[in-house]
């Protein structure tokens, strides 16, 4: 897609508060930019910067009018379902874990406390959890 | 009255790249004042300064865009660069952390077991939440496709729809993160483990908030009828940078959930 390229004079430049670009300086910006564009299109080649007119793959035909019509029928049929499986496999593999506290071994590689942590009494991490996570010490207490 | 003889925005003297900045100082000092000194002062002002920046800039630059008509698409174009280098430097961001957890996990050092995962970590099952959160994401990038083809055909209803859909997906998956993050048996104090796993996925969380709000705020702008359909790169934007935060999932899932484990 071509654009006829404009030359601007710089007649207007006194006129303007001190612009932060001259208007040579704008015209070989736009030179450089349409040099770049044609190499540059296919780095961007995301589908969503790819020319309207050369849309979606998936319909097959060179117009694309009833692409919204692809994505939302693959919305439908393939993305919320491939999610609804995973969630239904997540249930199902829950109900077969053990729930214990993984055992308590004092290594030194982990639980690391060089500096406290800026909140709290400094011991306990930001999402610490009682039940899965272990003080240095050890568990804390015994609560669930 | 002056005409402007050129395509080009010459933006209006705006305070706000002064207020980022400054809130950005204030932020990061006062992230290490907290740390060292326990006081929260400066950390709550930087945050205060830097919310107000976005909001007010962000506001200028739709009312500039939208509004006023100064996007034309030289404009445009400049802006677009504008968002591709900036995602790319996110894709280094990210690139830094990547190369932590690898140069940890290929040659683990003896302190660990001379093994990854280390001795006394129980990692995440990869098939469990991290799938479905897979899932979820994948699911995402094909609801907002589907928002940018309505937007495209001037499908009004099936843009809110599906962009909507697009972000309560992205909720969802910060909900499953945060509920993994309080589940898990480890914690970022456990080791390199510990450090590479929280820091990187931590970041990716931040981002998928940060992408969900900009989603957010596109949906406000489609509800307002600032979109037509042959212009709203700001939707475009927002899209490039969610399936930027599918990618990176993609790739933290493939070496951290599931080769790492």
């Amino acid at each position: 897609m071509t654009r006829p390229r404009r030359h601007v004079t710089p007649v207007f430049t006194r006129c303007f508060r001190s612009p932060a670009l001259s208007d040579r300086k704008m015209a070989a910006l736009a030179r450089l930019s349409q040099a770049l564009r044609v190499p540059l299109r296919s780095v961007t080649r995301s589908p969503l910067n790819r020319d309207r007119r050369q849309l979606s793959a998936a319909a097959g035909h060179g117009h694309g009018e009833h692409s919204a019509k692809t994505w939302k029928i693959l919305t439908f049929v393939v993305a919320l379902p491939g999610v609804a499986v995973c969630m239904l496999n997540m249930y199902l593999k829950e109900q077969q874990h053990s729930h214990e506290q993984p055992e308590f071994i004092p290594y030194t590689h982990l639980r690391i406390r060089s500096k406290r942590f800026p909140w709290g009494d400094g011991n306990k991490s930001l999402f610490h959890n009682p039940h899965a996570n272990a003080l240095p010490d050890g568990y804390e207490g015994h609560d669930e | 009255m002056a005409h402007q003889a050129h395509a080009y925005h010459m933006v209006d003297p705006s305070p706000w790249p002064l207020t980022g900045a400054v809130g950005a100082l204030l932020l990061t000092s006062g992230l290490a004042v907290w740390f060292h000194f326990h006081s929260t002062i400066l950390l709550s002002l930087g945050l205060i300064l830097l919310l107000l920046t976005m909001y007010q800039w962000w506001r200028d630059i739709i009312r500039e865009g939208t509004f006023q008509g100064h996007h034309t698409p030289p404009v445009q174009k400049g802006l677009r660069f504008g968002m591709i280098l900036f995602i790319t430097s996110e894709v280094f961001f990210f690139l830094g952390f990547f190369w932590a957890f690898y140069h940890s996990s290929l040659a683990p050092t003896p302190e660990l077991g001379g093994c990854w995962p280390p001795t006394g970590i129980t990692t995440l099952d990869p098939f469990e939440v991290p799938l479905l959160n897979t899932a979820v994401l994948l699911a995402s990038g094909v609801t907002v496709t589907w928002a940018h083809h309505s937007i495209m055909e001037g499908e009004r209803e099936q843009a809110i729809h599906s962009l909507t859909l697009t972000i309560l997906l992205g909720f969802y998956f910060t909900f499953l993160q945060a509920m993994e993050y309080y589940e898990a048996p480890f914690t970022i104090a456990d080791g390199v483990y510990g450090s590479t796993f929280f820091v990187a996925t931590g970041f990716h969380g931040l981002h998928v908030i940060i992408g969900s709000t900009f989603l957010a705020v596109c949906l406000l702008r489609q509800v307002q009828y600032h979109f037509t359909s042959g212009h709203h790169f700001g939707f475009e934007a927002a899209a490039w940078y969610w399936h930027f935060v599918d990618v990176v999932w993609l790739f933290l899932y493939i070496s951290i959930y599931w080769w790492g484990s």
